[in-house]
């Protein structure tokens, strides 16, 4: 279970350009639940969903696993916690240029103690799941921005993270890709896992166990 | 852990390969950089080798007359003065000076055949033919890179013009091949006799005297030296030259120009570490945004750094090595256009010769610590820069 506690984060602070990007959140995000963040541009939706991945650090507040702090932890500590529990689906994509699909997918397990070439097969066999077993080797420029997507869910899946946090990833793809994702978050989801999902698209919402709805940094209402 | 660090390593080299560009700037700048590096120390290490050769059948004392305050020839009274000296060991007269062969000056040294003390075998092995005849004043022995240079074989008669423009004929007997390719390359042997005639050197007077000190514990040489060089320094028209101030002489001259040469190199350097620096701070988004991005995904900040340091001792190592490779390459087969010049001076009447040249333990190891030192220091530190901020703090100020 993830909860935040009066998660705050301003740019800038004491700045002529300050933005208050997020201000005082408090969520709970259960276990085998997808809750999903909407919302409109710039309301604070990825910085949200950045804090609570420990990808940027809070300007106050707490974000607990498990009624663990780990906003508190060192960078060091941070790191260890993503690697052993999180997958992230980032807005941009943000895969590796030069390098083959497969090659981005196995890119979490370079910094586990295993030997990736065992991994290969389960990359090759999620590439399959999301359709894209027959574009493994091809470079990343080579795919489609749908396919490419569909890459980086398989790469934040590799490691079997307890939690995924995924900021709007169907944004630049699909209809067919954006189906094949969302039937993933499903199995996700049944399998056990923590989901948490930021998103302006109407069926990804439909999806949603618990609903929060962000205005203004500021988490406006929230439905279960 | 072996695992993990395998993978961090086939990480960094594949950083190498797919940041082309960067790697190929590194490279090249650093390639050439440490070419011209590790040219310029292998050339001073070679002339200090040729100079401790040099030095290695030198007198411990060379004594020179002065006349108006120049040198002159040296009475050869004064031997039996310096021998009595205490400490002294031994003096010799020795007859020597420059002649002309063609356009190129040659030293010519008169040689002392009844000399028991002379060692010929280990100053000038003979390569072909034999050595100097003490029955016959008309022969010469020829270093090797002078019988090649004017083309001279054993059994052959050379001309070589005094310094009164007189020309006289010598037959070729023997031809050496020191371990000094200076010697080799601007040594003419003849007898002492031989060249007192050439040079027309009077009787009782000679070009300088060589003095050997007794041999004493090696911690007491320098007291010993100073003290026969003090007491010599007494008599008239006399100048000391010591080992020491001969050997010093040497590494000054060749030093200051290899440090000159440093200064240029260390120019180019930084030259290297800004556009290194460059590559990775402001061209360098894509290494930016790939660092915010490893930390995303669990790589800690311990793990960025082992990656690029990875990458930038690779590249130091491979840019050292192919330094070093062109620099031989620069000095043995090319001769050393240019910097042999600067190395050796621009005199035109000095023989040609192979640039003298050694590698050396040290000058690798210098070679490498100054490519891998500034290649490290301009991708650790800006990725450790990068490394300690929010992975979303990187990734959003690449895609900025």
């Amino acid at each position: 279970m993830i909860q935040t506690e009066n998660l705050t984060k301003i740019y800038n602070r004491g700045k002529q350009n300050e933005v208050q990007a997020v201000i005082d959140a408090n969520i709970t995000a259960n276990d085998g639940e997808i809750t999903v963040f909407v919302g409109p541009s710039g309301c604070g939706k990825t910085t949200l969903m950045s804090m609570i991945g420990q990808l940027l650090s809070p300007s106050k507040g707490r974000v607990l696993v498990d009624n663990e702090d780990i906003s508190a932890y060192s960078d060091g500590w941070k790191a260890v916690f993503r690697r052993e529990n999180m997958g992230f689906i980032f807005q941009h994509i943000n895969l590796l240029p030069n390098l083959s699909a497969i090659d981005n997918v196995i890119m979490p397990l370079l910094c586990h103690d295993v030997d990736v070439e065992r991994f290969r097969k389960p990359a090759l066999e999620l590439l399959q799941d999301l359709g894209l077993g027959d574009r493994s080797s091809f470079s990343v420029e080579e795919l489609s921005g749908g396919e490419q997507q569909r890459v980086a869910v398989a790469r934040a899946l590799i490691t079997e993270p307890r939690i995924v946090v995924a900021d709007e990833p169907l944004t630049f793809i699909d209809a067919a890709s954006a189906k094949t994702i969302t039937d993933f978050f499903v199995k996700l989801r049944n399998e056990g896992r923590t989901i948490l999902i930021s998103t302006h698209v109407h069926n990804l919402a439909k999806l949603a166990d618990k609903t929060f709805s962000m205005q203004h940094g500021r988490i406006a209402s929230n439905t279960s | 852990m072996k695992f993990r660090l395998k993978n961090l390593l086939n990480y960094a080299l594949g950083c190498i390969k797919r940041y082309k560009l960067r790697t190929i700037v590194v490279l090249v700048c650093l390639t050439m950089a440490a070419t011209l590096f590790s040219s310029v120390l292998f050339i001073k290490d070679g002339l200090v080798r040729e100079g401790q050769l040099s030095l290695k059948y030198a007198p411990d004392l060379t004594v020179q007359g002065i006349a108006t305050g120049r040198q002159s020839y040296i009475e050869t009274r004064y031997i039996d003065l310096i021998q009595r000296i205490l400490g002294v060991e031994k003096v010799v007269e020795r007859i020597w000076g420059y002649g002309n062969i063609g356009n190129t000056l040659l030293v010519i040294i008169g040689v002392d055949l009844e000399d028991p003390n002379i060692n010929l075998d280990a100053d000038y092995p003979i390569e072909s033919g034999s050595f100097l005849d003490p029955q016959r004043n008309d022969t010469v022995v020829l270093g090797k890179a002078v019988a090649e240079l004017i083309g001279a074989k054993v059994g052959n008669l050379l001309t070589i013009i005094t310094e009164s423009n007189q020309a006289r004929q010598y037959t070729v007997i023997g031809i050496f091949n020191s371990e000094s390719s200076i010697v080799n390359a601007d040594t003419i042997l003849m007898t002492k006799d031989s060249a007192r005639a050439f040079f027309n050197v009077p009787e009782g007077k000679a070009t300088d005297l060589m003095v050997f000190t007794q041999e004493v514990n090696p911690a007491y040489y320098q007291t010993q030296t100073s003290f026969v060089a003090r007491e010599i320094s007494e008599l008239p028209n006399l100048r000391v030259l010591t080992k020491d101030l001969l050997a010093s002489a040497q590494e000054t001259t060749y030093g200051a120009r290899s440090g000159f040469f440093s200064i240029v190199w260390y120019l180019i350097l930084i030259s290297v570490a800004i556009v290194a620096f460059n590559q990775t701070v402001v061209v360098g988004h894509e290494s930016r945004f790939e660092i915010g991005l490893l930390k995303a995904l669990g790589f800690s900040t311990s793990d960025i750094i082992q990656i690029r340091l990875t990458e930038g001792t690779v590249l130091g190592f491979l840019a050292g090595s192919a330094g070093i490779v062109l620099g031989v390459f620069y000095n043995a087969v090319l001769n050393a256009p240019v910097l042999k010049d600067v190395m050796l001076g621009w005199a035109t009447l000095y023989p040609a010769f192979p640039v003298p040249f050694m590698v050396s333990a040290q000058s690798i190891f210098l070679t490498y610590a100054i490519t891998v030192i500034p290649v490290l220091f301009a991708t650790v530190i800006p990725s450790w820069i990068n490394a300690t901020v929010d992975p979303d703090i990187a990734m959003r100020g690449a895609r900025a």
